[in-house]
């Protein structure tokens, strides 16, 4: 009896220190039942590396969470998955764009000085494009805003007349589209008018952002080099300084903006390795370079291949619903189990209680991200731990009507039904860590879920039911074989 | 005191069952649902817009799939779903960077709880264009709920990837449980246990087939998912049973095979019978309580308990009775 008598205290202290617990440790919620965007980025071979290894990943997995934590985002995480895909998780992020923006582009930044000669064609380049511009906003203000027509001040003619030297025909598309398509062509005209690269964002040490004095509402992005940067940055200045030509800044292959070099330079060109750049950016546009430089090129080209933004209010809904469910499924199987096997079913619900607390605590512990499918297999897995206390009740009930009593029923109720239940629960568990290991996403959080549910299962139904049943056992009140099967199946006792 | 190991009697009053004299019923009805199942997947397949055994999902396809809840207050206005799909296909995207623009002529829109929510299912969108899509829809179809959105863009590189990880963690995971089984019992219930896996999965799987081909059901990852449980859950179901038989055969006992094994089973069907009930209730919680993203998961789980338990009380132990020892 001292020996139930220490086992339900054992039983009681876990109960207690896995409430407490939970008490003190949130469940971590996944993103679909919080709202939030989650982003699968696959790196791809390129140039000489044909395969990508563990190490091209660190360093890709290196220059994204540079990035990553440069958004801003609280709890944002960056997890590799499998051999060449990272996730990224965006806790409460609704514009998934930004990321992907951030995420995706290389940020190849470079110096380029302006060829010789044609200085004039530069000239009405740039032109070109800061109208194109002026009318592309416009019009984006307006498609946002809703607003009447307003094309004051816009030359159609002489716009129409830049496209047809584009060889744009201005037919298929809308009017936003061709103008992007102008800007595009244009950008790349104007980098033709430039020289290779002279220097590159690898020499880049560090970057930051200002407004611009003159203009708060214009910002420039601030960069400072290395000394061989500074180097290479002071001999290109000195190049053109006090000539017509510019210096022309180029990320990702397009002309972001060209600064002129005034003479003063001529003779030791811009020392100290420091520049600005500024392209008429945004405050928002001028962080997003910012982190992009800040995180350097990536080695790797990467490729967004899944998006999921799921907002707020829907993950709430999902939550509310699946606790109904979940409750409603537990008040079921508790009502049932009662009604079925009387005091051995009470026992059971509460071993079924503890079950639930425990395996939230382990979620805790581990720690398991709870989402939707891991919910199902909680709740599935409530059915499942039931199994094992029907199993051995059976056999309980079984030993009764064979006319055994009742602590010999009890005791060999659950010697027999061991085998069974440890066949069938050591079945799942392999199926799980097959799961676990060779499966993705969705499928492993699944089986992490199922596991530990049927893990703990095990224990609670080989001891936690045992020890209640045997603890209660020791009242003689409750020793009745009426508690455990009506008496009208119980054999009548023989000579 | 009677020893509890010995007296057949007690053990021929508990037959409830007699399964042995209805074995060729229980095969016929399994047999038959299993035929109705291939019929499905095989026409699933030769049906030239799916030309797969199950309609594809998102998931494995690869797309962009947008989910829009709409303001009702009180009620939602009318809404048809052709009037969206005119919006989305007249809409010009914006460019993303060279990649050509997404055809939008074929856009597929459904609606949800009673008009109260709506699926778009598109090709692959970059972030923006599904913005701009979301913009084109509302003044047809909006005002939306705040943050009552979901866009899902899957790339179709993923869905390959996770079918054939899934594909590949499946069979690692049934080769496990043969060897466990055939290791701990013999070859022949290791066999019938797989056999019993089988026949669950295939019927749920010829199931989803034909939803799909009669109401276009499409299935994704979660079903995936759902088919992996099943698996678990069906041969811890068989296990259980074939631990009873085991068990009789093992006391030695001079009763033909046959009548061991419906002892065994009648022994275990008031269990196998109350845990499917237990199991099977809160996936109903979940079909009649839960939300629509866990509709079908729920529906394919209750439907892989319900043959599940068919499969071990009756198609797994009386495929056993077929390996009647010799001179027996």
């Amino acid at each position: 009896m001292a020996r139930y008598q220490g086992w339900f205290a054992f039983v009681l202290a876990l109960a207690i220190a896995a409430g407490m617990f939970l008490l003190r440790t949130p469940l971590e919620l996944g993103l679909d039942l919080r709202g939030g965007s989650q982003l699968t980025v696959q790196v791809q071979p390129a140039g000489d590396i044909t395969r990508v290894g563990s190490e091209e990943m660190e360093a890709v997995k290196a220059v994204l969470e540079r990035r990553v934590n440069g958004l801003g985002v609280a709890e944002s995480t960056l997890q590799t998955v499998g051999d060449t895909q990272l996730v990224l998780q965006l806790p409460g992020e609704q514009d998934p764009t930004r990321a992907a923006r951030v995420l995706g582009s290389t940020a190849m930044l470079e110096f380029r000085a302006q060829k010789p000669g044609a200085e004039g064609d530069l000239r009405s380049l740039r032109q070109l494009r800061s109208q194109v511009r002026a009318i592309l906003r416009l019009r984006e203000d307006q498609a946002r805003n809703g607003d009447p027509d307003n094309s004051d001040g816009i030359d159609f003619d002489q716009l129409a007349e830049a496209q047809k030297l584009f060889g744009l025909d201005g037919e298929s598309t809308s009017e936003i589209d061709q103008l992007q398509q102008l800007l595009e062509k244009v950008n790349g005209e104007i980098v033709q008018q430039f020289e290779p690269a002279a220097l590159t964002g690898k020499d880049l040490v560090t970057a930051g952002r200002q407004p611009l004095q003159n203009n708060p509402n214009s910002w420039e992005v601030t960069l400072s080099f290395n000394s061989d940067g500074a180097e290479a940055f002071a001999e290109l200045t000195k190049s053109i300084a006090g000539t017509d030509r510019l210096l022309g800044i180029v990320l990702d292959g397009q002309a972001i903006s060209e600064a002129s070099v005034g003479p003063q330079f001529q003779a030791a060109g811009i020392s100290g390795g420091s520049a600005s750049i500024s392209g008429n950016f945004t405050a928002e546009e001028a962080r997003e370079l910012e982190v992009q430089l800040r995180g350097g090129s990536l080695p790797l080209p990467v490729e967004i291949i899944e998006v999921r933004t799921i907002g707020p209010t829907l993950g709430a809904e999902n939550i509310r619903r699946s606790l109904v469910a979940a409750l409603s499924g537990l008040a079921f199987v508790a009502v049932f189990m009662v009604v079925a096997y009387r005091l051995p079913g009470a026992v059971a619900v509460v071993a079924l209680s503890l079950y639930a607390l425990f395996n939230l605590a382990m979620y805790a512990l581990i720690p398991v991200t709870l989402t939707l499918p891991g919910i199902a297999g909680f709740i599935l897995s409530i059915g499942m731990a039931v199994d094992a206390n029907v199993l051995i009740f059976e056999r309980i009930k079984d030993e009764l009507r064979r006319g055994n009593t009742l602590i010999r029923s009890i005791d060999t109720g659950f010697s027999e039904a061991f085998s069974s239940i440890v066949d069938g629960h050591l079945t799942t568990l392999i199926s799980c860590a097959a799961l676990f290991f060779l499966g993705t996403g969705l499928v492993k959080g699944f089986a992490a879920t199922l596991g530990i549910g049927v893990l703990l299962s095990l224990f609670t139904a080989l001891t936690c039911t045992r020890t209640l049943l045997r603890f209660l056992m020791g009242y003689s009140g409750l020793r009745s074989p009426n508690n455990f099967l009506p008496n009208s199946q119980l054999p009548t006792p023989s000579a | 005191m009677v020893d509890a190991s010995s007296p057949a009697t007690a053990d021929v009053r508990q037959l409830r069952w007699s399964l042995s004299a209805m074995r060729q019923r229980v095969w016929l009805i399994s047999a038959a649902v299993v035929v109705v199942s291939l019929i499905g997947l095989v026409s699933s397949w030769l049906d030239p817009t799916i030309r797969a055994p199950l309609r594809p999902g998102l998931d494995f396809t690869g797309g962009t799939q947008i989910q829009l809840e709409r303001q009702c207050d009180p009620a939602c206005a009318d809404l048809k779903a052709i009037a969206v799909s005119n919006v989305i296909r007249e809409l010009a995207l914006p460019k993303e960077g060279n990649a050509p623009l997404p055809q939008l002529n074929a856009p597929r829109v459904q609606l949800l709880d009673a008009g109260q929510s709506l699926l778009l299912r598109l090709p692959t969108l970059s972030a923006a264009q599904g913005q701009a899509v979301i913009q084109a829809v509302e003044p047809v179809a909006g005002p939306f709920k705040d943050g009552g959105q979901s866009v899902d863009t899957i790339g179709p590189s993923l869905g390959r990837q996770l079918l054939q990880s899934s594909l590949v963690s499946l069979l690692v995971a049934f080769a496990g449980i043969a060897v466990y089984i055939s290791f701990r019992y013999d070859r022949r219930y290791a066999f019938l246990a797989l056999v019993a896996l089988a026949h669950d999965v295939v019927i749920v799987c010829g199931f989803f087939a034909w939803l799909g081909l009669f109401f276009q059901l499409e299935v994704d990852s979660l079903f995936a998912v759902a088919l992996l449980t099943i698996a678990g859950y069906s041969v811890n179901d068989t296990v259980v049973v074939f631990d009873r038989i085991r068990e009789r055969t093992q006391q030695g006992s001079d009763l033909p095979l046959k009548l061991q094994v419906d002892q065994a089973v009648s022994a275990t069907l008031t269990r196998t019978l109350y845990t499917s009930g237990t199991t099977l209730m809160p996936l109903l919680a979940l079909v009649f309580f839960g939300g629509s993203t866990l509709y079908w998961f729920a529906i394919a789980l209750a439907l892989g308990v319900v043959v599940g338990s068919w499969s071990s009380i009756a198609l797994a132990p009386s495929l056993l009775t077929l390996w009647q020892p010799q001179g027996d």
